[in-house]
């Protein structure tokens, strides 16, 4: 799996809603209609993800920039 | 028709939208202004007036009449024009800045001093070095690195081609000193219409004008002045052409004709073409593969001005439009001016300059497969930094249908012989008589 996305210390968190540890997984996330995968932190059981400040900031605000001709 | 300032109004006939005009002197005016869908009332984008730190002008006389730029004035710089020489080597039958063999080239000293201006009145915005013809200085490159070095980030050249095939080495030395982008006049893909427009075929040269720019990793806008009747038919088959050159053609930027400076006979209501018309044109010469509904107003100039909208080129060929669709049943609220020009500049330096080299095969657009299901966010961005075409136009107004109201948004400004900031149109304003408001 890339784990591009993903740093070390993002394993660390716990699900808020479950408490449980997250997992790497491939998910897909949708903007404006369009759909990307990425590889993101997820809580195994209620499958919540966590996003990162830089990847929010960064690749994430790219597409959010490309998409809305910012 | 004499550049004497009198009220306007817009009259809506059907799907028409005309100026309607009463000259104490000429006689009433009616010019068509749109035609067809999207309705002209649902194309809007408004937005908040910008305050300038510093206005080169005072008020005295009132718009527009007092341009440089003057605190009546509603937007920023986003590009400025810096006409480098009136030379030129075609001498075409329609030329809106009147060029041919007018004198000496301004000097470093004196382009050195519009630059500054500029960075006092516009600082941040793009740069375009335009004329002329501003390849016939063999010194261009030295006004290319003499902008870059005075701070100014994406430099481009406005230009008819002809050296830029002819001789490579000069085009490498323009990149060299730091060039952006070539806007590069581009009528037809066929001799047609360059041997009405321009009085002679020029396809040739066009074309090896891009090949040049693609050997040299040089961005291109192409830019097609458009006449119903002489090459409206070619809106599609130069979109085809653009397809075909990306990554090295970056944009299509349509321009309807407009009646500046030397322009034989009229230009009746038949020849003038409408934003919404080219709209509808693009739609229908690409088979939908741009469709009407991909374009939008723009955030910088007056809505009324121009459209605008990116597409990504997928491998397999298809194209997918970026920019979100028009809504015609929403009133989008207004929108900071000074954002708008600032996501402008920076759109414009991003999406009409030559992309960053890649590593994928799918963003090479060299026939790799495209991977099944959606991309990857690092796909996508990849994609979109390399293999996309930016499709816009500008519509120009002329002494015929020209509207202070919306010539005080204006964004694109020629700078003047005395260093002054003036909105495109009213630069090259050019009455029946041909008299101007500006141009020297």
């Amino acid at each position: 799996m890339n784990m591009e996305n993903i740093r070390p210390g993002d394993l660390e968190w716990r699900c808020q809603k479950c408490g449980g540890n997250l997992e790497p997984a491939m998910v897909t996330v949708e903007y404006l209609g369009n759909e990307f995968t990425t590889e993101l932190p997820r809580c195994p059981r209620c499958g919540l993800v966590m996003i990162s400040e830089s990847l929010a900031l960064g690749k994430m605000a790219e597409v959010e920039q490309i998409l809305e001709d910012k | 028709m004499c550049l004497s300032l009198i009220p306007a109004r817009y009259e809506q006939e059907g799907d028409e939208v005309f100026q309607v005009k009463q000259c104490p002197e000429h006689g009433s005016f009616r010019t068509v202004i749109w035609r067809g869908p999207p309705d002209m009332a649902t194309w809007q984008r408004p937005k908040i007036p910008a305050k300038l730190d510093y206005y080169a002008s005072e008020m005295e006389r009132g718009c527009p009449f007092d341009c440089g730029l003057c605190p009546e004035h509603r937007q920023r710089t986003c590009t400025a024009i810096l006409e480098v020489t009136q030379r030129c080597d075609l001498g075409c039958p329609v030329c809106y800045a009147d060029s041919g063999d007018q004198g000496p080239d301004p000097s470093h000293t004196q382009i050195e001093a519009w630059y500054r201006a500029v960075l006092r009145g516009g600082a941040g915005c793009n740069i375009q070095l335009s004329g002329g013809e501003p390849t016939l200085r063999d010194d261009l490159p030295e006004l290319i690195a003499l902008g870059r070095e005075l701070g100014f980030g994406f430099v481009q050249v406005n230009t008819n081609g002809l050296r830029l095939g002819r001789e490579p080495q000069y085009l490498e030395a323009l990149v060299q000193a730091g060039l952006a982008s070539i806007f590069l006049q581009f009528d037809a893909v066929d001799d047609r219409a360059y041997e009405r427009l321009r009085g002679r075929a020029l396809l040739e040269d066009k074309l090896r004008a891009l090949e040049a720019c693609a050997r040299l990793g040089v961005g291109v806008v192409l830019v097609p002045t458009i006449l119903p009747g002489v090459n409206l038919d070619q809106v599609g088959p130069i979109l085809k052409l653009a397809l075909e050159h990306s990554p090295t053609v970056r944009g299509v930027h349509f321009q309807p004709m407009s009646r500046f400076g030397r322009f034989p006979g009229g230009l009746s209501d038949d020849q003038r073409l409408t934003l919404p018309e080219l709209i509808q044109a693009i739609d229908r010469q690409t088979e939908g593969r741009f469709p009407a509904t991909s374009f939008r107003p723009p955030g910088c100039e007056n809505s009324l001005c121009s459209f605008q909208g990116n597409f990504l080129l997928h491998p397999d060929g298809r194209v997918q439009a970026l920019s979100q669709a028009h809504d015609p049943a929403c009133c989008p609220a207004p929108e900071p001016a000074e954002q708008g020009a600032l996501r402008t500049i920076a759109r414009v330096s991003r999406n009409w300059a030559a992309p960053e080299p890649t590593v994928s095969p799918q963003a090479c657009g060299c026939g790799a497969p495209q991977p099944e299901g959606p991309l990857s966010l690092e796909q996508f961005i990849e994609m979109a930094r390399r293999r996309t075409l930016s499709v816009s136009a500008m519509a120009f107004q002329d002494a015929w249908n020209l509207d202070i109201d919306r010539v005080r948004d204006c964004c694109i400004h020629v700078v003047s012989p005395q260093g002054k900031l003036v909105p495109f149109c009213l630069y090259n304003l050019t009455s029946s008589s041909g008299e101007r408001l500006y141009r020297p």
